[in-house]
Formats: C-alpha cells, sequence, structure tokens
C-alpha cells in the first residue's frame, strides 16, 4: 500500500540511498587502496563471512536458529570441486549445476528438518553439520580427511582472469551485492511479512492463513542454497579444501557474526559481525590456542550484556539518550513554569 | 449448517479437556461460550481453527468437514480467530500488523481497499499506524487483532474473551464493535469470562463445565437462569 510520506521521511530515504551509493563506492575501490595480498585474502575471506551470516540470519528470520550453517557450505564446494575436477566442467557450468543440485538437497533434507522448529532444529541442524563433515572426511574420492588440493581457479571469463585476489575479490563482491540486494528484497515482500508473523508467533500466523512449515522451508533452503554457492567461491579461489575447513567450529563463527553485529539486523549485522570477527582473531594471532576461550567469552559478554549485538546497542542507547533529552527539556519546561 | 461442532473430544498429552462437546452456530448469529477457567472454552476455539487436532469427532463448516484441516487451510475458508493472550505482533508497527492480516489477500487493489474498510471503521488505528504495535493501549491492540481478523473477510469470527483487561469503557466500545461487525452479516463466537457483556450481545449461549456443555439455550433466557446467574453473574 502506498502511504503518503512526509518529508521526514523522505529525507531519511535519501540519506539512505547516499549512505548506500558511498558503501558500495567504497567497496569497488577497496582493493586499489591495499596493497598487502595478506588483508586482501582476510578482506576476501570477511565478505565470504559476511554471506554465510546472512545465510543464518535468513533462517532465524523464519523463526530458525541453525547450528550447522557451514554444512551447506561444504556441500557447495565439494559439488563444485567434483564437478570441474572430476567431471572436467567449466566454473561457469558447475555454479549453476552446484545451485540447482544443492537446492534440491536442501528441499530434502529441509522437508524432513524444518517439521519442528524450536530447539529440534537447532540440534538436528548441528547434528546434520557434523555428520556432512564426518561423512565426506571418510569418503575416499573426496580426498578423505585430507582434502583436494589444486582446484583450479575458475576460467578467465573475456579479459578478467581471476588469477589475482583483485579479479576474486570482484567475482565475491557481486555475489555479496547479489545476496543483498535479493534478501532485501525479500525481506520487504509478503514473504518477508509471513516470516516475520512465523517468528513473532506460528501459531498466530497460522490463524492468518500463513502455512509456516512452507515459508520455513523456503528460508531454508533459499539460506543453503547461498551458503552453497558461496562455498563454489571458497574451495575455486583457496584451491584446496579439507572437511576440517567446514568443521561445527565454523557454524558457531557464523552464528557468532550475525549475534555480535546485530539479530535483529539482518544484512548489516552480519556484515558487521564478520568483518570484526575475520580481522581481530587474526591480530591475535599470538594466542591462536586460546581463541576459542577468547571466542567463548566474547559470545558471554554478548549475550550477557548487550543482546542486541553492536548495531542493536547502538540504535537503543541512541534512543535513550533521545528519550533523555526530551526529559531535560520537560525538566527545564517545568522548572521554568514553576518559578513563575 | 453454517457451523456445527458434533461430539467432540480433544486431549492436551493424556488429559482429556474436551469430552463430548456438541455446538451449532447458525449464519448471521452471535453466540457465546462461557465458563469458568479451565472450562475447555479456548482449548474449543482453537480445535475450531485448526491449532488443536480433536482425538474425537467433527467440526463441519459450510457443508464440509474441517477437522483435520490445519489452521492456515480453515481461515482460507473463512474463519478467522482472534486468539486471547498475545494478539497482535507486538515489535511490528501497526501498519504491519495490519498487511500481514492482508496476507491472503493476493491482490494490491483489493488488500487496499480492505485497508481503506478498516480505517473507516477503527481511525484511531490510521492515527496510529506507524507506531509499534506493543506501545497501542488494551483497547487499541485488541481492535488491531479483530481488524486484522477482519481483513480475511471472514463469515466466522470467533473471538477470546476480548474484554479482558479492558476498563469498563472500553468494554462498551468493545461491544459496539461486536455488534457492528455482526450487523455486516458476519457470524460471531464469543468466548468470554465477562457474561454479563456476552449474554446481553449474543442470541444464544452455551455453558462450559469441565469439557462439557452442562446448559444452552437462548442467552436472555439464561441471563436470568438462577444456576447461571449465582455461578457466573455474581448472584
Amino acid at each position: 500500500m502506498k502511504l503518503p510520506n512526509n518529508g521526514a521521511n523522505h529525507k531519511t530515504n535519501r540519506y539512505k540511498l547516499l549512505a548506500i551509493i558511498i558503501a558500495v563506492a567504497a567497496l569497488v575501490v577497496l582493493p586499489f587502496c591495499i596493497e598487502s595480498g595478506y588483508i586482501k585474502h582476510l578482506i576476501i575471506m570477511a565478505c565470504i563471512g559476511t554471506i554465510l551470516g546472512m545465510t543464518f540470519s535468513m533462517l532465524y528470520s523464519a523463526g530458525l536458529i541453525t547450528l550447522g550453517a557451514a554444512a551447506f557450505y561444504a556441500v557447495g564446494a565439494y559439488t563444485s570441486t567434483v564437478l570441474v575436477m572430476y567431471a572436467g566442467l567449466s566454473f561457469w557450468v558447475a555454479l549453476p549445476l552446484t545451485v540447482m543440485i544443492s537446492a534440491i538437497m536442501a528441499l530434502g533434507f529441509g522437508a524432513l528438518f524444518v517439521r519442528n522448529a524450536g530447539v529440534a532444529f537447532v540440534i538436528i541442524s548441528l547434528i546434520f553439520a557434523q555428520v556432512i563433515v564426518i561423512a565426506i572426511g571418510q569418503a575416499e574420492f573426496l580426498g578423505g580427511w585430507g582434502g583436494i588440493i589444486g582446484i583450479p581457479r575458475p576460467d578467465s571469463l573475456g579479459p578478467v582472469e581471476f588469477a589475482t585476489k583483485h579479479d576474486f575479490y570482484y567475482l565475491i563482491l557481486a555475489f555479496l551485492l547479489l545476496v543483498v540486494v535479493v534478501y532485501t528484497a525479500l525481506y520487504s515482500s509478503r514473504i518477508g511479512r509471513a516470516w516475520r508473523a512465523i517468528k513473532l508467533s506460528p501459531n498466530l500466523a497460522g490463524t492468518l492463513g500463513i502455512n509456516a512449515y512452507r515459508y520455513r522451508l523456503l528460508a531454508y533452503v533459499i539460506g543453503s542454497t547461498t551458503a552453497a554457492v558461496a562455498g563454489c567461491f571458497y574451495a575455486h579461489y583457496f584451491q584446496n579444501i579439507t572437511p576440517g575447513a567446514f568443521s561445527g567450529w565454523l557454524s558457531i563463527y557464523v552464528q557468532l557474526y550475525a549475534v555480535l553485529g546485530g539479530l535483529e539486523f539482518y544484512i548489516l549485522g552480519p556484515a558487521i559481525g564478520a568483518v570484526i570477527m575475520t580481522f581481530v582473531p587474526e591480530y591475535l594471532r599470538v594466542v591462536k590456542e586460546i581463541e576459542p576461550i577468547i571466542t567463548g567469552i566474547l559470545l558471554l559478554i554478548i549475550i550477557l550484556f548487550f543482546p542486541g549485538g553492536i548495531l542493536g546497542t547502538i540504535r537503543n542507547s541512541a534512543n535513550v539518550s533521545f528519550e533523555g533529552f526530551d526529559a531535560r527539556v520537560k525538566k527545564i519546561k517545568a522548572s521554568l513554569t514553576g518559578k513563575r | 449448517m453454517f457451523l456445527e461442532v458434533k461430539d467432540l473430544i480433544v486431549h492436551y498429552g493424556k488429559a482429556e479437556v474436551i469430552k463430548g462437546l456438541s455446538l451449532k452456530v447458525e449464519e448471521k448469529e452471535i453466540v457465546t461460550i462461557i465458563g469458568a477457567n479451565g472450562a475447555g472454552k479456548t482449548t474449543t476455539l482453537r480445535t475450531i481453527s485448526g491449532l488443536k487436532t480433536p482425538s474425537r469427532g467433527e467440526v463441519w463448516f459450510c457443508g464440509g468437514k474441517i477437522s483435520g484441516l490445519k489452521a492456515h487451510k480453515i481461515v482460507r475458508l473463512g474463519i478467522s480467530h482472534v486468539p486471547e493472550g498475545r494478539k497482535i505482533l507486538a515489535p511490528l508497527s501497526v501498519m504491519e500488523n495490519l498487511e500481514i492480516g492482508a496476507y491472503l489477500r493476493k491482490d494490491k487493489k483489493e488488500a487496499v481497499a480492505g485497508f481503506k474498510n478498516i480505517f473507516d471503521h477503527f481511525p484511531i488505528l490510521n492515527e496510529r499506524r506507524k507506531q509499534i504495535a506493543g506501545s497501542l493501549s488494551g483497547g487499541e491492540q485488541q481492535m488491531l487483532a479483530i481488524a486484522r481478523a477482519l481483513l480475511n473477510q471472514p463469515k466466522l469470527i470467533m473471538m477470546d474473551e476480548p474484554s479482558t483487561g479492558l476498563s469498563p469503557l472500553v468494554v462498551e466500545q468493545m461491544g459496539l464493535i461486536i455488534t457492528d461487525i455482526n450487523s455486516r452479516g458476519i457470524s460471531i463466537v464469543l468466548v468470554e469470562q465477562n457474561a454479563r457483556m456476552a449474554l446481553n450481545l449474543a442470541q444464544r449461549a452455551y455453558v462450559l463445565e469441565a469439557g462439557k456443555c452442562v446448559l444452552e439455550g437462548e442467552a436472555s433466557a439464561m441471563a436470568n437462569d438462577q444456576r447461571v446467574k449465582s455461578a457466573y453473574l455474581g448472584g
């Protein structure tokens, strides 16, 4: 429904648009400002992390909490690798095939998994991710626990060769922006409204005519397929994959991206969380052995003291300070009238 | 028959909550179900709207059997349920609540017409449409829940204790809203603890006790019945 917009709203919309344009422009010129290949690598990994975090948020938006965000990331990476290395397909053929295969897999498993939302789904998602990793580790033709090395880079596309981190960054950035656009559109559509209703109250959603099962399944399939594409890019970027790279730790990290950035911010939250969680542990390299402890403490601190994450905390404190300002104005006004 | 519930038996786990309940609702009628806490009023509504599956017995609506169907299918047939407790999506705005309520209206023009209709009847919701639903007063939240149920163009609305927690003045207003909805040809099943108001509004009434119907009949006669008076109308 078109609602009459007042001036203030128009202005914030314009600022929003401006902010988006500046952000995209900054992301496009970013690699030219950075010399170090190591930092470029971290930026690429942060982009992949952001995408994975957004898939977690996609499921969360429909009331599903997954502890197995890495499951389809692994499925995508291995599917594409097999298609390229064993079937001899071009990356650009393997990519859409990976999308199709993982979507069908997500539909099949999801149809079983999302019957039970709540704790049952959390546990099933965790077990599923572990089973995938173990299954790959046991499979000789997938390289077992040693993984697969020497995965080729994507075939060149005209003048673009994907031999450098530069080109790869743009490839992953393009996909990231596509995910952002598609997800944003979904969240603001009829589908997104149905998800929100289901997340807030599945029973109420039912009495409004929303088929909660089908919408949860939709979120699961979209999220899983996106993760699979991210996995496909990762395999051909990193050029070697091992089951260990898709362990339960990764799933916990992905969840942390969304929680740290702000659970209720489905797009920006994972982005901020992923950037922080990619760069901070890298600079804490000296204490690699105790990294899990630090991660655990960080998670505890967020849950106990900042349940809204970074963005949620900023929004709340902004509201509070506005309220505080209003209260002060009232106080001053009251004291003035009192004096009279 | 418009709505008919036949020999309904409903369990929560192993506990039998509804023990063989039968009731009927005619077209354009207001029927009330009264009874003490735990008598099975809410469970009856939840079973009719498909949130709960009966262990035995049937529910028929407009000539078709609806017991066993899922809630999202039943609402499509024309039964809207205004549940008790948290009836609104509190963190969302009033408008977003209504948009979700209009979920079944796939045609945008129809949805807009539906919103206009709602705002004509509930101008306060138009004023508050950008406000967060959780910040509305109790009466406004109840109005929002009813408005949202109306967006699905129901033939029958079931309301679960619409007057709970509202001031006497707002309860009176709620009574007017219910009469108004009924005058548009929509049947109403009203579950109430406020038996006085319910018996005033309704044409017929059922009294539930421990999952069974112990009394049924004309609402006006019921209001004068000694047993009802002493049990539900405070002497």
